[in-house]
């Protein structure tokens, strides 16, 4: 009697622990896709063609996740709200979505390591001689007012203690001012700079060094406790990198020159 | 003077989006009638006290604003049951049951225009229930429940916007799509709102060619 009754608990118990087996990344693999939240209306991660189909960075890095994993990719638009509620409700699997991966968003969703980082270039007129940053030193500068690289940039020149800062209401503003020679130099990301400089809407501007400012960190977040399929992302992010498709990315969505590091000197991960 | 960067590429993804208006509304206002009638016709049937239950269920359906049941419901489905089924089978689902639910009570004010007296007379002269409902109910309730039928089914096309939160393009997710890429809110929205009116307008007129036709006798 006795007997029959544990076997019975032990059959119960069995039966409350299987079903919590099948992690997400096992649920992907049987479904046969992978269902990425990525921002389209952030060009050049996100955007989309002339046909209206998603293009990318971002795009194509789902596109490389999903034929590492030997399923289909499926880009689901979100604005960047929405990406971590379209995360925790289910419709998507990851989102790649260049989220900064800040430690109040860590207590909600899981982040690999950074896949991506956004950097701050300085951009010059051509007629400056100028060769590194340290170059704006004693020269007339300016950025759109109260963001990041405007409060950085007055700050150093207030450290220089010679040259000129001069606020702009908005990015293209400062661009203008640089194309005509208002502005020596400015501090935008990298992006911008590159698009601005490609578009050839500026004449006589160039990119001229990196400015040595804490990048924005980004990567790919899944639900927290999906640990199998973060390891499986962290090494997917390393093996892009170490293959030269990180590279490759960025030269065909932001431009020429050097990806951003991913490594932060001194401190692991 | 006007210059607009939408191209006839542009117009083909907006019809497109309208189709996926139109499938969506489709499916859900057959379904939802099918069920509407069911359930019309056995809370009548079942009276007040024991169709409670299902009263219940069609009110929460009602009173609960769509985006939420869709987003609800989606989130149910994939993250708790753990079925990955598309979300054009979420909304599909969601909004037939949406549709029921007004149905229900179109059919059930349809079925109460009959006089009983009628319906006593049919049945003293032998007739059977079924027959009853074949042959005098339907014809008599159907010319009452149509014109609010029809704004039902005009309605439920409008509602579909909202199927976009289950990564539905339809047609107004579409006009979305193509605001963010060539920056021309005011004459988009317009063109959708022509789109919406081109698929509107000829089943309004429908009903009302029916409501005539019907009247005269």
């Amino acid at each position: 009697m006795r007997t029959s009754i544990l076997a019975a608990w032990a059959v119960a118990a069995t039966a409350v622990a299987l079903p919590a087996q099948a992690d997400k990344l096992d649920d992907i693999i049987a479904s046969g896709t992978l269902r990425c939240a990525v921002v389209l209306d952030f060009p050049p991660m996100g955007s989309r063609d002339a046909q209206n189909n998603p293009i990318g960075f971002d795009v194509d890095y789902c596109s490389d996740l999903a034929a590492a994993l030997g399923v289909t990719a499926e880009v689901v638009e979100t604005t960047f709200p929405e990406r971590i509620p379209a995360l925790m409700s289910g419709s998507v699997d990851v989102a790649v979505a260049s989220t900064s991966d800040t430690l109040e968003r860590a207590k909600t969703v899981g982040f690999t390591i950074p896949y991506y980082s956004f950097e701050n270039a300085v951009v010059a007129n051509e007629k400056v001689e100028m060769s590194n940053w340290e170059g704006m030193k004693g020269k007339v500068v300016g950025a759109t007012a109260g963001t990041y690289e405007a409060i950085w940039l007055e700050g150093k020149v207030k450290e220089w203690g010679e040259g000129e800062f001069r606020p702009y209401q908005n990015q293209a503003d400062v661009f203008l001012a640089l194309s005509q020679g208002q502005l020596d130099a400015t501090v935008s990301t990298v992006e911008v700079a590159e698009a601005n400089v490609k578009s050839g809407n500026f004449p006589g501007i160039k990119i001229v060094d990196k400015a040595p400012m804490v990048p924005d960190y980004v990567a790919l977040i899944t639900l927290r406790e999906e640990y199998g399929l973060i390891n499986y992302m962290n090494l997917f992010i390393n093996q892009q990198v170490r293959t030269g498709r990180y590279a490759e990315l960025y030269k065909k969505w932001v431009g020429e020159g050097e990806p951003a590091d991913l490594t932060v000197k001194g401190v692991y991960r | 003077m006007f210059d607009t960067a939408l191209t006839a590429n542009d117009l083909i993804f907006l019809a497109k989006g309208a189709g996926m208006t139109l499938i969506v509304t489709g499916i859900s206002v057959l379904l939802g009638t099918i069920l509407g009638i069911l359930f019309g016709v056995f809370r009548y049937q079942v009276g007040p006290w024991w169709a409670a239950p299902l009263t219940f269920v069609l009110d929460i359906f009602r009173s609960i604003p769509l985006l939420i049941q869709l987003v609800l419901a989606n989130a149910f489905v994939t993250t708790v049951l753990g079925f990955r089924i598309s979300g054009f089978t979420v909304a599909c689902g969601v909004l037939s049951l949406y549709t029921s639910a007004y149905c229900a009570e179109i059919v059930r004010g349809g079925i109460e225009s009959v006089p009983t007296t009628l319906r006593r007379a049919a049945r003293s002269l032998g007739m059977t229930w079924g027959q009853d409902m074949r042959s005098i109910v339907l014809p008599l309730a159907t010319r009452v429940a149509l014109p609010s039928w029809i704004g039902l089914a005009l309605g439920v096309m409008k509602d579909s916007a909202l199927v976009f939160i289950v990564q539905v393009v339809e047609l107004l997710k579409s006009t979305q799509i193509l605001i963010t890429r060539l920056q021309e809110p005011l004459f988009l929205l317009m063109i959708c709102g022509l789109f919406y009116f081109v698929i509107s307008f000829p089943v309004a007129r429908l009903g009302g060619y029916l409501e005539r036709r019907w009247s005269n006798d």
